[in-house]
């Protein structure tokens, strides 16, 4: 797969292969989780300890609804750039989304790992690690595609940081 | 005399200095931290990568102090962001 800046308004996903669009697709999927999951706690952490009651209550009452919002926002709008890519046998599968949805992937992206490594209790060694995988258990599975999730993030940072400042600006 | 020391009491809680702290998770990228501390607190690059190599390798930076009602602010843009932030009160106060 290949990820670069298009016509300098958008970015283009091309190449795609059946597996990878099969990863992609799993993205909005990922960022559901179940109430009260660890997966929860990470994506909705306390503002401060137990000893700010009642900010922590204001927080629960006003905040964490807007930040909810803010998350579902962000993967509808990843779930209908992928409806853009559909994929035809033998054919690899290219779509294109406008350069201002990158903050949304990143968001979304970030919600697929971050609940993927609470569910799966991946340790700081374990995520760090960049090696193939020893066995094809679930487990290393879900670690390469956290893995290639965060290889996405790293390409769709470095173009919004090109776009950013147009003098690193990478040619279409 | 009440009213008076339960408005004091606020007037300090106001004066004093809160710290935005973001604490390290082995999941989110370094490069996306430093993004988001530039958008965030409009740090230039080199002192969002400081702020960034501070949480990684120490566990927690302070990444801003000031007025508590702009902590607050910050902690929760941290949060749309997906980092780990917490507001706290700056120690000697």
């Amino acid at each position: 797969m290949l990820i670069r800046k298009w016509k300098k308004k958008a970015i283009e996903f091309s190449r795609i292969e059946q597996i990878e669009a099969e990863l992609l697709k799993q993205v909005p999927p990922c960022c559901e989780m179940d109430e009260g999951s660890g997966a929860e706690s990470r994506i909705f952490p306390p503002p401060a300890d137990a000893a700010e009651a009642e900010l922590l209550r204001d927080w629960e009452e006003y905040v964490r609804p807007e930040l909810r919002h803010l998350f579902r926002s962000a993967k509808e709008t990843v779930e209908a750039d992928l409806d853009l890519l559909k994929m035809k046998v033998g054919r690899l599968g290219r779509f294109v989304v406008p350069l201002e949805h990158g903050e949304s992937w990143l968001n979304a992206l970030n919600q697929a790992r971050l609940i993927l490594a609470a569910k799966f209790e991946f340790s700081e060694s374990e995520l760090s690690a960049f090696d193939l995988p020893r066995t094809f258990s679930q487990r290393e599975l879900v670690l390469q595609q956290i893995n290639f999730y965060a290889a996405i993030q790293e390409r769709i940072i470095e173009i919004l940081n090109t776009a950013d400042n147009p003098k690193g600006s990478e040619e279409d | 005399m009440p009213e008076t020391a339960t408005e004091t009491k606020t007037e300090a809680l106001l004066a004093t200095p809160w710290n935005v702290v973001v604490h390290n998770d082995p999941v989110n990228l370094m490069s996306y931290v430093t993004m988001v501390f530039q958008k965030v607190f409009g740090y230039s690059r080199d002192r969002a990568t400081r702020h960034m190599l501070e949480v990684h390798h120490l566990g927690r930076s302070i990444v801003w102090s000031g007025s508590r009602e702009q902590a607050e602010l910050y902690v929760q843009q941290l949060h749309g962001y997906l980092l780990q932030a917490t507001l706290e009160k700056s120690e000697g106060c």
